[in-house]
């Protein structure tokens, strides 16, 4: 059991006017015990649909098509509504962009958090405030006692967003995943945030799954990296590998076009065009309209992701005649 | 020759540029009015008494005005499909021109609405301050009367004729109206657009034309058209009391009246132009409704 | 060589709070004593976590916002003090571009009715429109094809270019940059900024850009100011800021900054506890609840802005 969480071929379909659209495309990486994984990629590649599916928390638009979702050795997608609400919250639990949409607005903060504790443990009414008030502390909020009778309305954004922690590890699960934990909040608030996700990841033994749109978030959480791209995964590798050697030719672009990384030069690479939206996926490769090292097949065969090395996998045809096994 | 030649070009450019818009709108409107089952079948309906209305002088077996002296109070037959009035007048004939009076009414009603709403409601929000606070207050309290009621008052000021009540009701109607633009364009004036406009140098006018107004269109077409529902029912309640259109004028709340007395020996004098009143209200209401529904602020931002 | 374009000297803007009927009437200092100068095709940062002033700052120079007090002077002439019908004139030389792009266009109206208004606004006569509305278009990169769609048919990125074509029709001297790029994908905001240096080029602008995004401004701006709270605590050049930042805020804002580079040793710097409502500022320095050097004086005196190396820094550490 080395992994504690494997996903194989996932596919996630929206239905639209037009028809059903694949926005999440055979998408495969796991999570190892006690490891920061980090999926990163721009808004519309699909990373926060791979996260939603992987708890089946998608709306009734969205369905999953294939793959299988393994967790602990046991295939989520075979498991009833039932059985996964036991392990929601339980086992894998999340945290989202916005806490204030996920904070019930007439329920105290205490009120709120002991629910969780009560539905998934059962424990005397006592202790339950006790565990509360200590989870309030462990998560680095001031004055627990008082936050405990408040309103979510009464607390700044990085005060929600420790709130929205404290439920999401209030059972100890051992996987938690953030979709976007950090964006709504200020940089100084931030590193607060991600200095709190550390320690308590060596604190409670848990894996994280880190879903961000920046790189500079992943490079100092992660262990290693899942870079997606128009619904599929085109690379991943070990964070210090994908960060300083990058393969696709996406990742490269994206990491060239932060501002910080254009070392005095006036002009920043950037990657010319847009995201492609799931209607317009072609049969060939998905970046081709937009890369630089653009070939004759690229924009006719989809390249298969090949996994270089045993540790990395990249998604481009100029790497997939290094090693023909697909994973 | 090639700059006149370019500003010719750039002049027909522009003339395209202004006309496409509006007809493609136009055109989209129409076309999602279509698709919509409960706004296409209430429209038809409308429609379809509205020109009934405008030719009631062909389809009218009789002249609403003679009286048959040899028929009166008769039930329904086959001479007189509706039956006749206490003077013998044909019901029918007399509903179908009635259509003329009433709708006639509520549109100048509505139309008076309307105009003078919206302008003080879009004043009201744009400039705000105190202009707003004098306004609203105006509004609030003669909000705290009953728009009949109201109606009524004016009446009694002007004299009873069907002119005056559409005047009325019109007038009455306002407050409601004011309100509602006013609320609608409170979130048009906190929009960013509003401030790009401001940050530009656009005039006043510039910005409540082409910034308020295509954004408030929708809501105040939709209020626009319940308010129709409620100026015919306002008209037929005045002319119902003797203070709308007056005898021997057909006008479905003054045949109302006159039914009311014959209530027991003849049933459909006023059981006719009563359900005349709830159909067409009943389809202006859901009209109303289903724009409503076209005009979600949620689906907006499609 | 470079001259002085805008001077903005002292601003302040308070808002009133909504409070009880016995209370006494407190206010908001959203913008406190703010000291700017913007030369002629220079760019100058205005950075700062949320609330602490710095779109404020950007609409009061174009009086969205009246000013409660100050100087703002452009091209040698207060315009705080001349009436609403004269600003009219101003408003064509300094223009702005906001943050969320659907948000600040008319859903309604095609691209080339938004991006004229401005020339209708200002009087431009119509054979002209159309002309300059074309070259417009080409410099930000949008084909004439485009002219007659909605905005929301575009993608951010498009849209943002439209926002931009629209402060740049009439070629004012200012353009105020509201957080131009950040509801843009990392990819995209490259793309952005890069335009933006050359439309700066091309058309001598002179830039504010105001962000929260360190690395962007670090990357854009000649100049930059940081605000805490209402206040401008330094203002330096980019290079100095950035390198050898003073101020305690300035230090642990550049250390908050997650790079992408696996390699960088650095020290990082964890503000303790939360930003302050700007309506119950702490007494003193403002800053001083999360500073690691504050002293007694920090608690009861506000330090001011001086002049410290050829740079400005609010920080009693510097002052004698």
């Amino acid at each position: 059991m080395e992994y504690l969480l494997e996903v194989k071929g996932l596919t996630t379909q929206f239905n639209s006017k037009k028809g059903p659209l694949t926005v999440v495309d055979h998408v495969d990486f796991n999570v190892k015990k006690g490891e920061v994984m980090g999926i990163v990629g721009e808004s519309g590649c699909g990373k926060s649909v791979t996260s939603l599916s992987i708890l089946q928390l998608l709306d009734k638009a969205g369905e999953i098509k294939d793959g299988q979702i393994l967790f602990k050795n046991i295939n989520l997608l075979k498991k009833k509504e039932k059985e996964m609400r036991i392990i929601r919250g339980k086992e894998i639990s999340m945290i989202f962009q916005d806490p204030m949409s996920s904070l019930n607005p007439v329920l105290t903060i205490g009120r709120q958090i002991a629910e969780i504790m009560e539905k998934h443990e059962k424990l005397p009414k006592p202790m339950v405030k006790k565990k509360v008030i200590s989870l309030l502390n462990t998560v680095g909020i001031p004055r627990a006692s008082e936050i405990y009778e408040e309103y979510p309305h009464r607390l700044s954004g990085g005060m929600k967003q420790r709130v929205m922690i404290a439920m999401a590890i209030a059972c100890n699960p051992s996987l938690l995943i953030a979709d976007e934990p950090t964006t709504a909040l200020d940089v100084t608030i931030q590193a607060q945030i991600l200095e709190l996700l550390r320690s308590l990841k060596d604190e409670l033994g848990m894996s994280i799954l880190l879903i961000t749109h920046d790189l500079g978030v992943v490079a100092e959480m992660c262990d290693r990296i899942v870079v997606m791209y128009a619904g599929q995964v085109v690379e991943t590798a070990d964070t210090r590998t994908l960060l300083r050697h990058p393969k696709h030719p996406y990742t490269n672009g994206l990491i060239q076009s932060q501002p910080h990384q254009s070392k005095g030069e006036r002009r920043l690479k950037s990657i010319p065009g847009q995201v492609p939206t799931p209607d317009k996926f072609g049969a060939g490769c998905r970046f081709a309209e937009r890369c630089e090292n653009v070939m004759e097949i690229c924009s006719s065969a989809s390249p298969p992701l090949v996994s270089i090395d045993g540790q990395s996998s990249c998604r481009c045809w100029l790497y997939s005649d290094k090693e023909e096994m697909t994973i | 020759m090639a700059n006149i030649s370019k500003t010719l070009e750039s002049l027909e450019m522009q003339t395209t540029l202004v006309k496409k818009q509006p007809s493609s709108l136009k055109l989209n409107f129409l076309k999602e009015i279509g698709s919509n089952k409960r706004a296409r079948y209430s429209l038809f309906f409308l429609l379809l008494v509205i020109l009934i209305g405008v030719f009631a002088p062909l389809l009218a077996p009789h002249d609403p005005e003679k009286p048959y002296y040899e028929a009166l109070l008769h039930g329904p037959s086959k001479e007189h499909l509706l039956g006749t009035d206490s003077i013998g007048r044909d019901l029918l004939s007399r509903l179908l021109y009635g259509i003329r009076a009433t709708l006639t009414a509520a549109s100048i009603a509505v139309a008076i609405t309307f105009t003078i709403g919206t302008f003080i409601g879009l004043i009201s929000a744009y400039i705000g301050g105190i202009i707003d606070n004098i306004l609203m207050r105006i509004m609030d309290v003669l909000l705290a009367l009953p728009t009949i009621v109201l109606a009524l008052a004016i009446v009694a000021i002007l004299g009873p004729s069907l002119a005056n009540a559409m005047i009325a009701v019109g007038f009455a109607s306002i407050p409601g109206f004011a309100r509602i633009t006013r609320g609608a364009a409170l979130t048009i004036k906190s929009s960013g657009f509003v401030e790009a406009s401001r940050s530009i140098g656009s005039s006043h006018s510039w910005i409540l034309l082409r910034q308020f107004l295509p954004n408030i269109g929708g809501v105040l077409l939709v209020y626009t058209t319940l308010f129709i529902g409620v100026a015919i029912l306002d008209t037929a309640a005045l002319s119902f009391i003797g203070l709308g259109a007056q005898p021997p004028t057909p006008e479905w709340g003054t045949m109302l009246a006159e039914g009311k007395n014959y209530i027991y020996q003849a049933w459909w004098l006023a059981t006719f132009p009563g359900l005349a009143i709830t159909s067409v209200v009943f389809s202006v209401n859901f009209l109303g409704d289903a724009l409503r529904d076209m005009f979600d602020p949620k689906s907006m931002g499609r | 060589m470079t001259s002085k374009l805008l001077e903005v000297k002292g601003l302040h803007k308070s808002f009133p709070l909504k409070n009880s009927l016995f209370q006494q009437k407190r206010f908001v200092h959203a913008v406190n004593g703010v000291t700017l100068e913007l030369n002629e095709g220079e760019t100058i940062g205005i950075v700062g976590e949320s609330g602490c002033g710095k779109s404020t700052t950007g609409r009061c120079i174009l009086r969205l916002i009246e000013p409660t007090s100050g100087e703002i002077i452009f091209q040698g002439k207060d315009i705080t003090k001349i009436r609403k019908q004269e600003m009219k004139r101003f408003r064509r030389d300094i223009q702005m571009v906001f943050q969320n792009p659907m948000d600040s266009m008319n859903p309604k109206l095609t691209v080339a009715e938004i991006i004229t208004e401005p020339l209708i606004a200002h009087s431009i006569p119509k054979e002209h429109r159309y002309r300059i509305l074309k070259e417009t278009m080409e410099l930000v990169g949008l084909s004439e094809s485009q002219l007659n769609r909605y905005p929301h048919e575009f993608s951010g990125g498009q849209r943002q270019r439209i926002g931009i074509a629209r402060a740049i029709t009439l070629r004012p001297k200012i353009v105020i940059l509201d957080e131009p790029v950040s509801a843009l994908d990392v990819s995209v905001q490259s793309q952005i900024l890069n335009l933006l240096q050359d439309l700066q080029e091309e058309l001598g602008l002179s830039y504010i850009f105001i962000s929260h995004d360190l690395g962007v401004v670090e990357h854009i701006a000649h100049k930059v100011g940081v605000m805490y709270l209402g206040e401008l605590v330094e203002f330096a050049d980019k290079d100095q800021l950035f390198t050898e930042p003073l101020h305690p805020y300035t230090k642990a804002l550049i250390s908050a900054i997650p790079k992408s580079d696996p390699d960088e040793v650095k020290e990082r710097i964890i503000l303790q506890g939360e930003l302050p409502s700007p309506a119950n500022p702490p007494a003193g320095c403002k800053f001083h609840p999360r500073c690691a050097h504050a002293n007694e004086t920090c608690m009861s005196l506000n330090p001011i802005l001086t002049d410290v190396n050829g740079r400005k820094v609010a920080c009693h550490l510097y002052q004698e």
